[in-house]
């Protein structure tokens, strides 16, 4: 396992140890030159990030290289690489088994270190910066030895082989992958940067005014890289899968939306504490709790535990991750404990009705989905370690309980955006709320009109019209009174955000209650009709390369457009991978795959048609979540950056 | 400033008409019928909750595995016969191809514990909240206890020499 090969593998492996050296002085550098107040020491910090980041670099750009020279003296090329390997997914190849995929998590780990300690150079003496910095370090010296050790890419393989398999199927049959990993990875991997600025926090005992909108922008930025590689992720199980859905509560997935709930119900608490100065500790547990999640997830689905469609093969890297989030866990509740007191804040929240109350409701629910959940991902483990029995937990048991959720989520989103700080009066609320409301029943009268059937459905649509009406409302208040400008700031941004987030919640919902499908078998000559669209069998075409034979049927929808469902198996993995064909349209997709056993030869072929309602909304819901994060995380117009937020509140305005 | 007609507009008896529009509205949909189910349609929703046995995790719905296939085969002629609700051919499954098939846990013995344990923290975290909420009022009306009261009296008692003076 440790010894190298090749050219590219003894320099990749000896620039992981350089970064590994670079981090731990670059650890011991931040922690004495902080506790010393030593300048000196502390310039050194960013140059040793540097030095991390070139050998990362250098790591990486060697991995790259053996995998374009395919040279198969390394063990991980003789996983994944392959001469018939097209150049894209021998690219993208690095990353698709486990070895890769932590190497790329080292790359991003050492640019955000990189960049934190650039940016913030010249207040590194204060010591909540210098405590973060450590934290970072810490983290990166942690990945730097999974690399060196229990993932290591560069380790020898055996003699003699002159090629391999290349990558996973799936991760070879579509431009996503090279998109949809390392954005999601900068999401989980970002989670480090607020995560450290919490530890420096606890640490100092205090929150630096200013660091409070600096974390919370870093938090929202991989909260937007999360969210984005998780849309990307659905619309690729969407395009590749073939059986039309984009999300199956598989462990992989859960594992990137339970840091994503959490991360969400920090970036609303967040924004009691920058109004009201509360909530201090909680959210430092939050931002905690997210990126120690993020390494439980990778654990989970990592280490071979778990299994799912995205597991790689086992390796020995679990007890390296279980001890590290082991570590991070008794850390953090160690220093909440030894410092918390310290941060509490002396106000309180006056009233339930108010929006530091619906705020809390936030954190509640989803605090509560995270705990459904990771309960449903480690459930087989416990029955397994109790009962020596195995047990699945699938897509149904997640729909029963993230349907109730994701509603009461709905109902907290028609209310919360008109809800005043602090206290909230009927009459108010029967006044703001009362033009979002009809924008509910508008909903559902639409709704039965096109003949939407079934109370979970309806509710949707009824509380997303409700809900997208008070997130108008708001914006429309702010655009008058500011004209564009209204459109920028968190509250605002947030909005933005929300009426994404209902689109997709409207979408879900209709395209999981209401899709229909029906196997047809098609013959040449003779156009089917299904749903109210007419099929005609045209040819299959087939196509023979070194690494797949692949065979399409050409289907003519609705007498227009041509698409073709394929099924490809591919020559080094035996596997049958059937590629869909959709016809998207506003109103919903036509879904087309072609069902096995496929003979050519004949005239007639077996497609199976899924007819989807809205599914283009989740892409433009997704498409405007990332606009309005983009939005939310410039500073608005209320208030400088730099001007103090979490100072303690008069008290008087409460008796 | 808001007109009187508004005022009335966005009083209560008009929030519960709204209401009970809503309710009207729901009910119909959720009552009236979504047309006849096809045969592919229950063959969606039973292989929905079946597990492939081979494959790690996924549905029979989902998978391509030649495994799933066959217990797919088998649902989709239980379906064609007619002869079974969609419950009964999850049973029939599950006896036939035995090992585990079933997606969703069941609500008894340790199993239960993925049903209970959710409630049990949505009412914890609820209680806690509540909670918490009374001690923040608590706090808020502690501020004018006698002791605070004598306090401020005799505080402003001292105050008023000073302020002759001047």
């Amino acid at each position: 396992m440790l010894a190298v090969a090749g050219v590219s593998g003894s320099l990749g492996r000896a620039a992981l140890l350089v970064g590994l050296v670079g981090a731990v002085f670059g650890m011991f550098a931040s922690v004495m030159g902080t506790r010393q107040h030593d300048e000196k020491v502390l310039r050194l910090v960013p140059r040793f990030a540097t030095l991390c980041v070139i050998a990362t670099v250098g790591a990486f750009v060697c991995m790259e290289y053996a995998m374009i020279t395919r040279d198969f003296s390394l063990a991980y090329i003789q996983k994944v690489g392959s001469k018939s390997t097209p150049a894209l997914y021998n690219f993208t190849a690095v990353w698709s088994a486990l070895e890769g995929s932590i190497l790329m998590w080292m790359l991003i780990l050492a640019v955000c270190t990189v960049i934190i300690a650039w940016k913030y150079r010249n207040r590194l003496i204060d010591p909540l910066v210098g405590w973060a910095m450590a934290t970072m370090f810490f983290v990166c010296t942690f990945f730097f030895i999974l690399t060196l050790g229990p993932a290591n890419p560069f380790g020898k393989g055996a003699a003699g082989v002159l090629d391999g398999p290349g990558p996973n199927p799936l991760l070879q049959n579509h431009i996503l992958v090279l998109f949809h990993p390392p954005i999601l990875y900068v999401g989980y991997v970002g989670m480090t940067i607020p995560f450290a600025f919490a530890i420096g926090a606890l640490i100092t005992g205090r929150l630096g005014e200013g660091w409070l909108l600096e974390t919370r922008r870093w938090a929202l930025f991989s909260w937007g890289f999360l969210t984005f590689g998780i849309i990307l992720g659905g619309w690729w199980s969407y395009e590749v899968l073939g059986w039309s859905g984009v999300w199956a509560w598989d462990p992989v997935e859960n594992a990137s939306f339970i840091p994503w709930l959490t991360g969400t119900a920090y970036i609303h608490s967040v924004l009691v504490q920058e109004r009201r100065g509360m909530l201090r500790v909680w959210n430092l547990s939050l931002l905690i709790a997210t990126f120690s999640l993020t390494i439980l997830g990778t654990f989970l689905t990592r280490s071979g535990v778990l299994n799912s469609v995205h597991a790689f093969s086992d390796s020995d890297i679990g007890p390296y991750l279980l001890t590290f989030f082991g570590v991070i866990v008794l850390v953090s509740v160690g220093l909440i404990g030894w410092r918390g007191e310290k941060l509490r804040s002396p106000g309180t929240i006056d009233s339930p009705i108010s929006r530091e109350g619906a705020f809390l409701a936030n954190n509640v629910l989803f605090g509560v989905f995270a705990f459904v959940v990771l309960l449903g991902t480690v459930f087989p483990l416990i029955v397994e370690a109790l009962q020596n029995r195995q047990l699945i937990v699938g897509e149904p048991f997640f729909d029963q309980l993230a349907t109730p959720i994701g509603i009461t989520l709905l109902v907290l989103m028609c209310i919360a955006p008109v809800l005043p700080w602090r206290k909230a009066s009927g009459e108010l609320l029967r006044q703001r709320l009362f033009w979002p409301a009809w924008a509910g029943i508008a909903a559902v009268v639409m709704s039965l009109g096109v003949g939407a059937v079934g109370l979970a459905p309806l509710l949707t649509f009824t509380l997303g019209g409700f809900a997208a009406g008070a997130a108008l409302r708001q914006l429309a208040l702010a655009t008058r009174r500011q004209g564009l400008r209204g459109l920028v700031g968190r509250a605002n941004g947030g909005m933005v955000v929300h009426i994404g987030v209902i689109i997709i919640a409207v979408a879900l919902a209709a395209s999981n209650s209401y899709t229909r499908s029906q196997e047809i078998t098609l013959t040449v000559g003779k156009p089917a009709q299904y749903g109210g669209h007419s099929f005609e069998f045209v040819r299959f075409v087939e196509e023979k390369d070194d690494r797949r034979i692949s065979v399409k049927a050409e289907i003519i929808v609705d007498g227009g457009g041509t698409y073709a469902p394929a099924i490809q198996k591919f020559t080094n993995m035996g596997q049958n991978i059937g590629t869909p064909s959709v016809k998207s349209m506003f109103t919903k997709d036509i879904y087309l795959t072609l069902q096995p056993p496929v003979k050519v030869s004949t005239d007639t072929a077996k497609i199976k048609v899924f007819i989807k309602p809205l599914m283009m909304w989740l892409w433009i819901g997704g498409g405007l979540m990332g606009v309005g994060t983009v939005l939310a995380a410039f500073p608005g117009s209320r208030r400088k950056p730099t001007d103090p937020v979490s100072a303690p509140i008069a008290q008087e305005a409460s008796v | 400033m808001m007109s009187a007609l508004s005022k009335k507009l966005k009083a209560w008896p008009v929030w519960m008409l709204m209401g009970i529009l809503v309710v009207a509205l729901l009910a119909v949909g959720a009552g009236r019928q979504s047309g006849p189910l096809t045969q592919e349609d229950r063959i969606d929703n039973v292989t929905q909750r079946l597990a492939c046995p081979t494959c790690d995790g996924e549905s029979v719905y989902v998978s391509q595995a030649p495994a799933s296939q066959n217990i797919r085969n088998e649902v989709a002629r239980q379906v064609a016969s007619g002869q079974r609700t969609d419950d009964e051919i999850v049973a029939f499954i599950e006896s036939s191809f035995g090992g585990q098939v079933l997606l969703v846990p069941r609500a008894t013995g340790l199993d239960a514990l993925i049903w209970v344990l959710p409630i049990a923290v949505l009412v914890c975290c609820t209680a806690g909240l509540a909670l918490t909420f009374r001690r923040w009022k608590r706090e808020q009306g502690g501020q004018a206890s006698d002791a605070d009261r004598a306090l401020v009296a005799q505080l402003l008692e001292l105050d008023t020499d000073p302020t002759d003076s001047l």
